[in-house]
């Protein structure tokens, strides 16, 4: 016997129709590559999956006046050769393009990406650095949050029975902005994240730091920017000894996070060193060398 | 439910399951069992298949979601004669081949590479079969087959 039966969605409110049908307990399926496997683990999670992946105007990436939106059902192979997003948020491409191997990209989407929440999702720290705005829709309501207040913590999202998060958003930055994401992993390819940092900034007509965004993956339960890391730095004149003390207080604020852990006595020293690297190649200062703060 | 695709430019028109993978469609339903089973969870490679010309891990996409396009095993890259192609033939003559498991999909993978760069780096080339697992030959003769490959289809390119 089928343990889940299947159906393609060709709009987005064929989606939402399917999506809200009494009688079936539905889940969307975008690449796949994250629910097929849950679904072998667990197939009681659904009884009809809801195939949103051909959907074309999921696909769109499209510039808005300032703004860039990308369709949720957008794969990494299509974000990371997209002209629009490689131009206006390099930082996404970059976080993109250490997912899995060319046949995890090819399938899986920037949106299941963010509504499955992986604490290592690879693009949701670049995401929540670009202040990204999610759009998900159910048959009667629109709401639009930040990728930060959407996800709750890991694999909890704010979307609604029967929702579906349709787009994502972001505002381009203003020019002369430099974007880095580096990510820790155990190989090149197909490694799941142990560390990713997302920074994000640009430099006044003086010289002094503008702008400044900071956010870690897989550090916190929560994805979110570090204020404390971002407040230490904004007014100042870039220099070595200013991205180390970055990169102490980015460890104060994961410890404070999500607590001593077994596994912070490795993730302190690497945040610290990551984390200062990354600011310093943002703000364009002689990198630090292997000090461990 | 009722299956209507075409695999290896052949129409295929049968009854099969919604909720299996396309990894056992291939294998148990048409009997195409060129593409391997090695981890099924998306982390080797060896059941790497082109869907509308991409490659994907066919143990991580449901059949149903291949219904109505166009995908490619190991069975369809053969020369006009059936037998190997250029791509298929570097792969035997650089000693790619030693347990073979691996080799299906790695040839789609270089099969895909090709189809988007004709003249790619070895370091492209590496970055295409990252998600190919080989634990025989160390992967130099594979990258080896795959850019000499290239090559001979760029030199065919000037040709023609």
């Amino acid at each position: 016997m089928e343990r889940f039966g299947y159906v393609r969605a060709a709009t987005i409110s064929e989606a939402l129709t399917f999506l809200n049908q009494p009688g079936y307990k539905n889940r969307p399926l975008a690449g796949s590559t994250d629910l097929v496997l849950l679904l072998r683990r667990n197939p009681d999670l659904c009884d009809r999956v809801v195939d949103i992946s051909l959907i074309p105007e999921m696909h769109t990436i499209e510039k808005t006046g300032n703004d860039v939106i990308i369709g949720a059902s957008a794969s990494f192979s299509e974000i990371i050769s997209n002209p629009i997003i490689r131009e206006t948020g390099p930082i996404l491409v970059e976080a993109c393009k250490t997912v899995g191997a060319t046949q995890i990209r090819n399938m899986g989407t920037i949106g299941g990406n963010v509504a499955n929440a992986a604490a290592c999702a690879d693009s949701l720290p670049a995401l929540v650095c670009l202040d990204a705005m999610a759009r998900v829709l159910t048959p009667s309501e629109e709401f639009n949050w930040t990728v930060s207040e959407l996800v709750i913590s890991p694999n909890k999202t704010r979307i609604p029975a029967g929702g579906l998060l349709v787009s994502l958003r972001y505002t381009i930055p203003p020019s002369g902005t430099r974007g880095v994401f580096l990510k820790l992993g155990r190989r090149n390819a197909m490694a799941i994240s142990r560390l990713t940092v997302a920074a994000l900034g640009r430099l006044d007509e003086n010289g002094r730091i503008a702008d400044a965004r900071f956010v870690t993956g897989s550090a916190a339960p929560q994805i979110c920017r570090f204020k404390d890391v971002e407040t230490s730095l904004l007014g100042q004149v870039p220099t070595p000894a200013l991205m180390l003390a970055a990169g102490k207080l980015a460890t104060e604020e994961m410890i404070r996070l999500s607590g001593y852990r077994w596994s912070s006595e490795y993730k302190v020293p690497a945040l610290a060193a990551m984390t200062s690297r990354a600011l310093s190649r943002v703000f364009q200062v002689r990198e630090p060398s292997g000090e461990v703060v | 439910m009722i299956f209507d695709l075409i695999v290896n430019e052949e129409p295929i028109h049968t009854e099969a399951p919604a909720d299996i993978s396309l990894l056992h469609f291939l294998r148990d339903h048409l009997k195409l069992t060129g593409t391997k089973e090695g981890c099924n969870v998306g982390e080797c490679g060896a059941c790497s298949v082109l869907l509308d010309g991409k490659l994907v891990n066919s143990c991580l996409i449901l059949a149903a979601q291949a219904n109505g396009r166009r995908v490619v095993t190991i069975e369809g890259i053969h020369a006009e004669d059936g037998g190997p192609n250029d791509l298929q033939q570097a792969f035997i003559e650089y000693g790619a081949v030693q347990c073979g498991f691996c080799i299906p999909g790695m040839v789609l993978a270089g099969e895909a590479l090709l189809n988007s760069n004709i003249n790619p780096t070895r370091a492209e080339i590496r970055e295409a079969i990252a998600g190919n697992l080989c634990r025989c030959t160390g992967y130099q003769q594979i990258v080896d087959a795959i850019q000499a490959t290239a090559l001979k289809r760029q030199e065919k390119g000037r040709r023609d």
